[in-house]
């Protein structure tokens, strides 16, 4: 199991956000975390890369705590945030150079898979840019790239499409099914369910900060006798349509 | 509505001033203002002493008096005020007015100070009518310069152009009524001419977007000021890319390619692009050099040094602050004390750097004393040691 979740509860200050979440993800899986906004996704994520302490319950990756080992821990994780986080001083190079650093990958090794997925997201003429002087798109592929060179065994993904041009989603996903394919796991927080029902093996829907279903599409139909329902529907249908203001 | 936003922000501000004003205002700083303006004082009315009657003497007053009569105009407006305060822009007069009032306070105490310099300057082959002309004209221009550059932000005039413009009339006007008590009357109609041409100019409606952008661009300078001397949270991180340090930047290889020294890499890069900080930094070595050679005497010239190279470590601090924050050191698969470690290997050299300059400064102006220079870098090394050591106990106390 890369993610294990067992009965999270937890959230920014001593109110908890999210409360007994539970969730696993296997080897060459792709998860979607789906919920309206504020129903607990980028709280449950926080908890995942050790941003918050959990108030009870215990989280695994690759068969550590963040407690037991944090290094180890997070080398497993690479995280792309829902808004762009970068180095205002630091090119584009030097920010592969630092991810790599980070990771341990050796600088000529970073360099080629740096090229590769430079390439695929069009990247590679501003290699010794700022990147802060991106646009919104092409900072969310820098960020991309980073975690993509790091090759960790589960990517954390938030609001993947968020910004990006369809040229860049569309490479998105061939690189996400890619990673799959190789037996990396990725867990996508969205609310985008068209995407999402395209793309993922399964979903893990939050609504309230409560774990309410997790499954593929098939077994949600099943469960809720709903056959040929869309992602959108069989949301609809678990959360009773009302959204969430969890946080 | 806008009239009781105006208390509340006004209190912010002098909330903000007081509080910088304490870390800057301390008691090490305290000694040494009492010990340089001491200083400074006594050797100005030794060199008065010795002094005729000069143009010279009277354009350095001019000019002395000139660079502190073009105060800010601070309207505390917010971003959100260009959208939320639309509808009340007919009922913004009184808000603006006292806006002005409190703009115009701000700037007063270096008035005031630069005219007290300027008054024992004109001691000097001045007497008392001539001296109160000039201090009824500079009272004049720093009312009428107020307005003039508060009016040109609602124009599409360079605020710069502007700015270079009224401080030249300024040196004029104030240059020629100390020769003659006629010329009075040539300046005042150059300030009204000014006055006329930016009234003239000005756009019918308020400028909601310049006056919001101005606001932040003196706010930012305020921070930035602070940030000479404490650490400012607030400040508005900008970098340059500075191509041609690229070179000299130095790159971990090899086996030192890795976590241990990812953060040196980093901080030689924050240091270098940083827009101000290295600016800065020459500043202040350059205005505690100046002082050192000006007094030339030696207990002030080790105390300048010392307190120079302080200053400067304070400054170096904001790098690490800067750093330690960010998301991606709670994120990557790298223990944080490396952080810290590396904040103290890049630090010390960048110091150590700074106190040679100091000890060279030093050897110079005191050369039979040259040995005494060694202190500068044992200083340096010794509150680098401290400050890091506070920085990470904030940190600490900030993570918990």
């Amino acid at each position: 199991m890369v993610l294990k979740i067992e009965h999270l509860t937890g959230g920014y200050s001593k109110t908890p956000v999210i409360h007994d979440v539970s969730l696993d993800i296997k080897k060459g899986e792709i998860v979607g975390l789906i919920g309206l906004n504020g129903a607990g996704k980028s709280t449950t994520i926080k908890h995942i890369l050790g941003l918050l302490r959990p108030h009870s319950g215990e989280i695994r990756v690759a068969g550590t705590t963040i407690s037991e080992d944090a290094e180890n821990y997070r080398k497993r994780l690479a995280y792309i945030p829902e808004t762009p986080v970068l180095y205002e001083e630091l090119t584009l190079k030097e920010h592969i150079l630092m991810t790599a650093m980070a990771y341990g990958i050796e600088e000529e090794d970073a360099l080629e898979r740096a090229g590769e997925l430079l390439g695929i997201f069009r990247l590679d003429s501003k290699i010794n840019m700022f990147p802060t002087h991106f646009s919104k798109g092409m900072k969310q592929k820098v960020m991309l790239v980073c975690a993509f060179l790091a090759r960790p065994d589960l990517y954390i993904i938030d609001e993947p499409f968020l910004g990006l041009d369809p040229l860049g989603i569309d490479s998105l996903i061939d690189l996400m099914v890619r990673e799959r394919d190789a037996g990396r796991s990725i867990l996508m927080s969205t609310h985008i369910l068209a995407t999402a029902e395209k793309y993922c093996d399964r979903f893990a829907i939050i609504d309230s900060g409560r774990m309410v279903a997790d499954g593929t599409l098939e077994e949600l139909r099943i469960s809720l006798d709903m056959a040929a329902a869309s992602l959108d529907e069989v949301y609809l249908k678990i959360t009773g349509g009302t959204s969430a203001d969890a946080r | 509505m806008p009239d009781n936003l105006f208390r509340p922000r006004v209190n912010e501000d002098i909330r903000r001033r007081s509080y910088y004003g304490k870390f800057i205002f301390n008691s090490h700083f305290l000694i040494f203002l009492t010990i340089a303006g001491g200083v400074f004082i006594y050797s100005l009315l030794g060199i008065l002493q010795t002094l005729e009657p000069s143009v010279w003497l009277d354009l350095i007053a001019s000019a002395v008096v000139a660079l502190f009569l073009l105060p800010g105009y601070r309207s505390l407006l917010k971003p959100a005020d260009g959208i939320f305060l639309l509808p009340y822009e007919t009922h913004m007069g009184t808000y603006l007015k006292n806006a002005g009032r409190y703009s115009l306070m701000l700037g007063i105490s270096k008035a005031v100070t630069a005219a007290v310099i300027a008054l024992l300057l004109l001691t000097v082959g001045h007497g008392a009518i001539g001296i109160m002309l000039f201090l009824l004209l500079a009272l004049i221009h720093y009312t009428v310069n107020f307005h003039v550059r508060k009016r040109v932000i609602n124009t599409g005039i360079s605020i710069s152009l502007m700015t270079v413009i009224l401080f030249v009339m300024d040196v004029l006007s104030l240059i020629l009524v100390l020769q003659h008590p006629v010329w009075l009357i040539l300046s005042l109609v150059f300030l009204l001419a000014a006055d006329r041409y930016v009234k003239g100019r000005e756009h019918p409606a308020f400028d909601w977007n310049a006056y919001i952008e101005h606001e932040e661009v003196q706010l930012n300078r305020y921070y930035r000021n602070v940030s000479m001397f404490t650490n400012v949270n607030h400040i508005d991180k900008q970098f340059k890319r500075r191509k041609y340090l690229d070179p000299l930047l130095w790159k971990p290889a090899g086996m030192s390619f890795g976590k241990e020294k990812m953060y040196e890499f980093l901080f030689y890069r924050t240091f270098a692009r940083d827009h101000d900080l290295p600016m800065i930094i020459l500043r202040l070595i350059i205005l505690f050099g100046i002082v050192m050679v000006w007094m030339g005497n030696l207990y002030v010239s080790i105390v300048t040094g010392l307190f120079g190279i302080y200053v400067i470590v304070l400054q170096m601090s904001q790098i690490y602050s800067a750093q330690a924050y960010l998301l991606w050191p709670k994120v990557w698969p790298v223990d944080r004390s490396f952080i810290q470690k590396s904040y103290v290997t890049f630090s010390h050299k960048a110091v150590f750097a700074v106190t040679l300059v100091f000890g060279i400064i030093f050897a110079i102006v005191h050369p039979g004393f040259a040995y005494i220079a060694f202190v500068f870098p044992l200083w340096g090394y010794l509150t680098n040691r401290v400050f890091s050591r506070a920085v990470y106990k904030k940190e600490q106390e900030l993570s918990d």
